[in-house]
């Protein structure tokens, strides 16, 4: 990590026990960490604290809060200034098919990267690692 | 037999003692035989009756004889007719011949004359009633065959099923109006080819019919959809029709609609999907603590590691109730097929499920009152489902509440319907939470639910239960106020 203050990532999970556990791990990892609980508490939060990233949720309230919140966060800050990931265990098993293939998909999906839960945190981290860094060149 | 039946003979002639001799002579040889002794008595016998034969004399003081022969044959087209005319004028015998006269016999004639002539006059007249019976009974078969035709084709054209015959050169034979609606097509011309305007998938399924070896005469079946985005799914089956040398005549395809089957497919496996997204997360949460406390690398306090181990155990405990739930609900739609009906008396019912939760109620401090109008019919139901129903509706009148609130229960019989109302001054709903109120798994989210557990099944439980009964649930809320929950279920008064 750089000898910058530590980055802030907005965790975003209607799942509390998730939520502390994710918390805690990545802090594990030199990050600092704010939590919501919900879409409209995670948009308050983002505008209070000013993230460098964001850790989001899909399901929560809707179906689809996740996506909505990142669209918000995006519209805000444009282009890969605040890098957004989605965790999200309906994939795969479940059939649902998310990604930004299509016109339709890249209109309204917008997100840096969708991630299947349950994350390997090293993964995450990884990740999270590498989009921050390239925002810094 | 019509041979030996007594024949009928009608004489009409004004010579009386010609008219008396003849009687006499005809009855001798077996004949009955009535006498007219003018036109007007021979018309009027010979319509109301039908002689067999009838003898007519052609002069006559009143009535024309033609006149006479003319009259009864237009009643009894099957008299045979004979003609007497003591004139032997030839052009009137013609022309009675021509109305229809069997023959004519000039006066004076012979015994043996009349007899013979008799005689060829009765065979006439058996050919005569022969084709009758014949004409008949084609026309009754006649109208047998247009009727189950038309009763064949009443069928067919009915049938919600499509229809469709096409003969060994794929050419359309007879189809339904239904497979009209399924193709999407205006008109099918007879004989015209078929195959090239049907859904290829449909067209290949009928190809294989052809191309089956001859010994198989197998049956295909398919599910197409003919409309994209599951709009129109049809299960197509196609027979072979075939003759004596067990050669292919043609295929009967048949299109069934099968549109609500794929819809209610879906449904389930996507039912299928959310229970395990559903179990799962309890599960990863509880995994997620187990790596914490067992990864040396992270600085726990003594305090943390109890509250993971008592969150995992409170995740546990909502997996096991999520699980239970589910057991319940699929046993609600067995026990739709095995229900023990019995009559139910609904006051005792209530007042066992509040007896359940009295310990519930106490650590609230939640006041019950239980109002119940006197004479209510019994509910003819199954004591566990009925059960179940309020069950899960008082235990959430008393999880959504307040501490020191209250829960009404009002019970009264209303237009062939009992009706429960449980209301409680409690949480209450936010309206678009009141819109998912009976969906599967769903749980209000609020700050004010924060700490209550559940596994969003109980409600949709109690929805799949009055749906049964074909009764009805009426819920009004107001955020912060209360909830009002009305049941309705159809009982009938013992007359």
């Amino acid at each position: 990590m750089s000898t910058d203050e530590k980055k802030k990532i907005l965790l975003v999970d209607d799942d509390t026990d998730l939520l502390e556990q994710t918390k805690i791990q990545i802090e594990n990892n030199g990050y600092t960490v704010v939590t919501a609980e919900n879409g409209e508490e995670g948009w308050k939060i983002y505008k209070t604290e000013k993230p460098d990233a964001a850790l989001i949720d899909l399901m929560m309230e809707e179906y689809d809060s996740g996506f909505i919140l990142s669209y918000k966060i995006k519209k805000d800050k444009p282009g890969k200034n605040i890098p957004v990931i989605i965790l999200t265990s309906a994939t795969f098993n479940t059939g649902f098919k998310f990604g930004t293939s299509t016109d339709e998909e890249r209109e309204w999906i917008k997100c840096d990267e969708i991630m299947n839960k349950p994350v390997v945190i090293e993964e995450l981290v990884e990740k999270l690692d590498g989009y921050l860094m390239e925002k810094a060149n | 037999m019509e041979s030996d039946r007594t024949k009928n003979v009608l004489i009409v002639d004004d010579e009386r003692a010609l008219c008396q001799g003849t009687k006499r002579l005809l009855e001798d040889e077996g004949y009955c035989v009535s006498t007219a002794e003018n036109g007007s008595e021979g018309i009027s016998l010979g319509t109301c009756v039908e002689y067999d034969i009838a003898l007519i004399d052609l002069k006559m003081p009143d009535i024309n004889g033609l006149k006479v022969l003319t009259e009864i044959l237009k009643a009894h087209p099957n008299t045979v007719c004979i003609v007497a005319t003591g004139y032997a004028s030839y052009e009137t015998a013609i022309e009675a011949t021509k109305i229809g006269a069997f023959s004519y016999i000039p006066k004076p004639f012979t015994s043996e004359e009349l007899l013979r002539l008799l005689n060829q006059a009765e065979y006439k007249r058996e050919i005569l009633i022969e084709k009758a019976k014949w004409t008949k009974e084609r026309e009754e078969r006649l109208l047998e065959v247009a009727f189950e035709k038309t009763r064949l084709n009443t069928i067919i054209n009915s049938i919600s099923d499509g229809l469709l015959v096409i003969n060994k050169n794929s050419e359309a034979v007879l189809f339904n109006p239904s497979l009209l609606k399924f193709l999407e097509l205006d008109n099918i011309k007879i004989e015209e080819r078929i195959i090239d305007r049907l859904h290829p998938e449909l067209s290949n399924l009928i190809n294989k019919v052809f191309s089956a070896s001859k010994k198989e005469k197998k049956s295909y079946s398919a599910q197409i959809e003919l409309k994209a985005d599951n709009q129109l799914y049809v299960e197509a089956t196609c027979s072979p029709v075939v003759n004596h040398d067990g050669e292919i005549a043609g295929i009967v395809v048949v299109l069934k609609d099968i549109t609500n089957l794929k819809k209610i497919e879906l449904l389930k496996s996507q039912f299928v999907s959310m229970v395990s997204h559903e179990l799962k997360a309890p599960l990863a949460a509880v995994n997620g603590y187990l790596q914490l406390l067992s990864d040396k690398s992270f600085l726990i306090t003594e305090e943390q590691k109890q509250s993971f181990i008592l969150k995992s155990q409170k995740r546990i405990d909502g997996l096991l109730k999520m699980i239970n739930d589910l057991l319940d609900l699929s046993r609600i739609e067995l026990k739709k097929i095995r229900r023990e009906i019995e009559n139910l008396d609904l006051t005792e019912l209530i007042k066992s499920a509040i007896e359940l939760f009295q310990l519930n109620l106490k650590a609230k401090n939640i006041s019950v009152t239980f109002n119940a109008k006197s004479n209510m019919p019994k509910l003819k139901g199954d004591r566990e489902e009925i059960g179940r129903l309020f069950t899960n509706l008082i235990g959430n009148a008393i999880k959504y509440n307040c501490e020191n609130g209250f829960i009404k229960i009002t019970m009264e019989y209303l237009s062939h319907f009992i009706v429960v109302a449980i209301q409680d001054g409690g949480i209450g709903m936010k309206p678009e939470e009141k819109k998912k109120l009976f969906h599967e798994f769903f749980r209000a989210k609020n700050e004010l639910t924060k700490d209550i557990s559940g596994t969003g099944l109980g409600l949709s439980i109690v929805k799949h239960i009055v749906d049964s009964y074909s009764g009805k649930i009426e819920v009004e809320s107001e955020y912060k106020v209360g909830t009002i929950i009305k049941i309705f279920l159809p009982a009938f008064e013992k007359n």
